[in-house]
């Protein structure tokens, strides 16, 4: 294992950071906090400024306005070459006239190390990501998995306190992709490094991250742990964005009367009235959170549905249902003994939790800053 | 296989020249391709020479101006068996050349001068001298030091009373002519000393004198031109008839006969041509025809020697003419001869000459 | 790859491997074969060539004035080239039209203008005189220098092109990898960059080399006396239709051409190999 300074985990504070171009806002007014040893992933579709916030911390962008600090003291206006940052990127960047070895010793030969202690270091990097043998390797004769190994034992072998990861599994395929992802949980646990990832997988954020950042047009829309993006999406935006959900419109009749008229059912709130005014006006709803009415109780919504269509998923089974008002939702379970699969056309009862159901916000960002 | 492949490339050259060449693939029996000068000359020749001559005889010229040297091609045309022109131009120098590789056709002199009325040096054997040009040294009056008048070789190698840049031909053809008459050897005897080693070291050690002096070597008469006119260099041998192009733009600059260098140009047909007789027309009517070359001298100053040609001739213009009694007095007669015998190990010696 | 594939996969070769021979191999041959055969076998056309001090001086001269050329064409397209990849994709279109313009006018004409700028009389001089730096013209046409100016402003597009179609091919990603690594600027270019386009820069070099080996108008017209090259000594011998003599030179030409391109070959592995191995920036 690589014995570590006490730098390398260090904390990164993004404090009002906005870029420009031109007319184009990539960033507005970006905050972020992460602790040292943190594993944050910055999550969102092309464009919702993820990478650009990545290249600022790396220094390959400049800020238009704000503060960037790490360990508490600014770097802004150093270049890359001396934040002492660790970054992988997307398609490896190897150095494709060096072989395996010179890559990763490249990092500290700048460092002007001794010899002796660049060909340690490379070693115990190497070793890690399971590649001490390969040192005489050129990149082109190594697979995409083993590049990746590559490009990362480089990025940690100059000890960086922090370590910036850009959609580094994008190219892999999706054995790869899963089995690198317990890799680098493994690196993330023994190197106690903090890590910033940029992702637009929203899986592959969920498994990886303590928390994540969910971006929208240059801003943070949702930052939290994985299990409380998933099951409390904030807006719209996010619910939409973190895994397959329902969306269900509804109308406010009195503080405690709502309407889904998707549905066609009125519903009586008995507790947590507050959450469902201030311009929310609709749901969201897991497809695993219908069920087969069965039983049902005050707090259960109740509806009729038609069976579309129907996906098989291995131990999953989704159907698109549709409701009287023409609505497609999407509506999973569990296969068993007990449960036959539904036909095309087959009538029946859907029924969920109104404790399941999330009133979002309609706006897509701005909201929940960290 | 070696040897379908070298015929297949040989069509193929043929095929070249043959687009080169232009629409002559479907002549008729009544036209001739002729190998001429293009630019000005062409044009000139088109108006003066290829209308009348298919009017006087009904033959048609297809005329292809030459654009890279001819003697290669020519010799790749007889070797191959497509000889492509009917008649064509050759140089002083070039002419000899075409004799001693067989390229041409003998010349019908009784029908081209039956009567024997064309001066004897210009009926060669294989070619009929058909004008005359002269490399003469031209001078900008402009840049002559005050009163004083350049006049000889002599002059030109005189650097102290003559300042300023010059220039010379990068050949040896003429140059060591030049050199031996500024060193003042007599006109006619010029071939004769440089026939001998001696001689020959004579023209060079004369040369070695003018040598650091000479700005440049041209090797266009065009550039010639351009030298002359930006005044790069003030005193530059040249052909005679780029004169008018300098006076023409206003160039104050005027010929030096004395000691020029006068060449002669000949008709010349390939061996081997389907149209013997219409070319040898074409060359008697382009060597005898006075009235025509009167005509042609008035565009460029380089006549021929039709019987009558200077009778009824401006004056003036006729003081224009290398072949101008006395101009022609004053000038010698380059040896096409001896270039030709010579010109392979006295090249190489000039180049070595050169690069020292 | 099974044996039925191969057969159709070669036959595809089969048309440009036919104009390879038909137009390159076999006239060089037919070369080769005038230089020792006129009419019976013979080695005169050679023992003329070495025996005299001519024609392995010029040889020479061609030599190093290419070389010098190519030289200079690399040093200076080599950031011209780095300075246009690293535009936007549009802005690239743009500066490569500009370094193609002078690839539509004739060398000659280009000589030619070099004339004009760089006489007694010309541009250059004007500017000088004009603003009191020299009483005289200074003698800048009819030297070797000028022969450089010109050449490697004939040749530069060339060089540039190819140096950055070599360029394209880097990832400029590896810039950044690099620099977030340690590298400052320049050490990231010598490191990174350069030894990853130094092979198509080197390639360019070797054609503008090859390019200036065989010129003969530009030098004839700009040059001073001693410039003269290789191909004007084969243009006057095949004038004098000295065709064997000609087919000598041409092969000690192409000799002498391909020797050089081995030596640049080898020059810049060695080059290259020290760019990439070991040891501190």
């Amino acid at each position: 294992m690589i014995e570590r300074d006490v730098e390398f985990g260090a904390s990164v504070t993004f404090d009002g950071v906005s870029k420009t171009y031109g007319a184009v806002k990539a960033l507005s007014d970006f905050n972020l906090s992460i602790q040292p040893g943190e594993f944050v992933t910055l999550l969102g579709p092309s464009g919702s400024g993820k990478t650009t916030a990545l290249n600022v911390l790396a220094g390959f962008v400049e800020e238009t306005k704000g503060d960037v600090r790490v360990n508490k003291k600014s770097i802004l206006g150093l270049p890359p070459e001396r934040r002492n940052i660790g970054m992988v990127f997307q398609n490896y960047s190897l150095f494709p006239h060096m072989n395996v070895f010179e890559n990763v010793a490249f990092p500290l030969r700048l460092r002007k190390m001794a010899q002796a202690e660049i060909k340690k270091k490379v070693g115990e990097s190497l070793a890690m990501v399971q590649l001490a043998e390969f040192g005489d390797r050129m990149p082109n004769e190594l697979s995409g998995g083993q590049r990746q190994r590559v490009a990362f034992a480089r990025a940690i072998v100059f000890e960086p306190s922090v370590l910036l990861m850009d959609e580094p599994l994008g190219a892999l395929d999706l054995k790869l992709r899963e089995a690198m992802q317990l890799e680098i949980k493994r690196y993330h646990k023994q190197l106690g490094c903090t890590i910033l990832f940029v992702t637009h997988d929203q899986g592959e954020a969920l498994a990886l991250s303590d928390r994540i950042a969910v971006m929208g047009e240059g801003q943070i829309v949702q930052i939290d742990t994985p299990d409380r993006i998933y099951d409390e999406p904030n807006s719209k935006y996010v619910a939409d964005f973190i895994g397959t959900t329902n969306l269900l419109d509804f109308e406010r009749l009195s503080p405690s009367l709502v309407r889904f008229s998707d549905i066609g059912v009125d519903f009586q709130l008995t507790e947590n009235k507050e959450n469902w005014g201030q311009g929310r006006n609709s749901i969201s709803l897991r497809p695993e959170k219908l069920h087969r009415d069965i039983s049902s109780n005050d707090q259960m919504i109740t509806f009729d549905v038609t069976i579309e269509e129907y996906l098989f998923l291995g131990n999953i089974i989704q159907y698109s249902v549709r409701t009287k008002s023409g609505k497609t939702l999407l509506f999973q379970e569990h296969r068993g003994p007990s449960v036959p699969i539904l036909n095309r056309g087959e009538a029946l009862k859907l029924a969920f939790s109104i404790t399941d159901a999330r009133p979002l916000e309609e706006t897509t960002h701005g909201i929940g800053r960290a | 296989m070696t040897k379908i492949l070298r015929q297949v490339a040989k069509v193929a050259v043929a095929t070249l020249v043959v687009v080169g060449s232009a629409n002559l693939a479907l002549a008729d029996d009544k036209e001739i391709t002729f190998s001429g000068s293009g630019g000005v000359v062409g044009k000139v020749s088109k108006e003066v020479w290829f209308g009348p001559f298919e009017k006087a005889t009904g033959i048609k010229i297809n005329h292809v101006a030459a654009e890279a040297k001819r003697m290669p091609q020519l010799e790749a045309m007889v070797k191959s068996g497509n000889v492509l022109w009917d008649a064509m131009e050759v140089s002083a120098s070039d002419y000899p050349l075409g004799v001693k590789k067989g390229l041409y056709e003998a010349v019908d002199y009784s029908m081209v001068d039956p009567d024997n009325k064309l001066p004897a040096d210009t009926r060669e054997e294989f070619g009929v001298a058909y004008a005359a040009y002269s490399q003469v040294l031209i001078v900008r009056t402009d840049k002559l030091p005050d009163g004083k008048k350049m006049e000889s070789w002599a002059d030109f190698w005189d650097v102290e009373n003559f300042p300023g840049p010059r220039a010379l031909r990068g050949r040896a053809e003429d140059n060591l002519e030049f050199a031996l008459l500024a060193d003042g050897v007599p006109a006619d005897e010029i071939y004769k000393v440089l026939s001998t080693e001696d001689g020959l070291d004579r023209a060079f050690a004369k040369l070695d004198e003018i040598k650091p002096h000479i700005t440049t070597w041209w090797t266009s008469g065009a550039q010639s031109v351009q030298l002359l006119s930006d005044g790069e260099v003030y005193f530059c041998p040249s052909y005679n008839g780029r004169i008018t192009t300098l006076v023409s733009s206003g160039i104050p600059a005027e010929i030096v006969w004395n000691g020029g260098a006068m060449h002669k140009s000949y008709l010349a047909i390939p061996k081997g041509t389907k149209k013997l007789k219409e070319a040898t027309e074409y060359v008697k009517y382009r060597t005898t025809s006075a009235d025509r070359m009167r005509e042609y001298v008035t565009h460029l100053p380089y006549p021929g020697w039709a019987p009558g040609l200077f009778d009824g001739m401006d004056p003036k213009m006729a003081a224009g003419m290398p072949t101008y009694p006395q101009n022609q007095a004053v000038q010698f007669s380059a040896s096409a001869e001896f270039w030709a015998e010579n010109l392979d190990a006295i090249q190489e010696r000039w180049t070595e000459w050169l690069l020292q | 790859m099974s044996t039925k594939k191969k057969i159709r996969s070669t036959w595809l070769l089969w048309p440009a491997l036919f104009m390879l021979v038909a137009f390159f191999l076999i006239p060089t041959l037919d070369i080769l074969r005038a230089s020792v055969y006129d009419p019976e076998f013979t080695t005169k056309h050679f023992t003329k060539l070495f025996s005299s001090n001519v024609y392995l001086d010029v040889l020479w001269r061609t030599i190093r004035l290419s070389c010098i050329v190519a030289l200079i064409c690399a040093v200076i397209a080599y950031p011209i080239s780095y300075f246009i990849v690293q535009r936007p994709r549009k802005q690239q279109i743009f500066f490569l039209f500009l370094v193609f313009i002078p690839l539509w006018m004739s060398v000659l004409i280009r000589s030619y203008a070099w004339m004009v700028v760089l006489g007694r009389e010309g541009l250059i001089n004007a500017i000088l005189i004009g603003l009191g730096f020299t009483d005289a013209p200074v003698k800048m046409l009819f030297t070797t220098g000028a022969v450089y100016v010109a050449m490697v402003q004939i040749l530069l597009p060339i060089q540039i092109v190819t140096c950055y179609s070599a360029m394209t091919e880097i990832d400029l990603d590896l810039m950044r990898a690099a620099r977030i690594l340690g590298a400052k600027p320049w050490q990231a270019i010598r490191r990174v960059f350069l030894p990853l386009s130094l092979d198509g820069t080197v390639t360019g070099a070797i054609i503008v080399f090859m390019l200036s080996m065989g010129f003969f108008i530009t030098p004839a017209l700009v040059g001073g006396r001693k410039d003269i090259m290789m191909a004007n000594l084969i243009e006057f011998q095949v004038n004098q239709l000295n065709w064997g003599f000609a087919a000598a030179i041409s092969i000690v030409l192409l000799i002498g051409t391909v020797l050089c391109v081995i030596i640049i070959k080898r020059l810049s592995k060695i080059l290259t190999g020290r760019l990439v191995g070991g040891g501190n920036a």
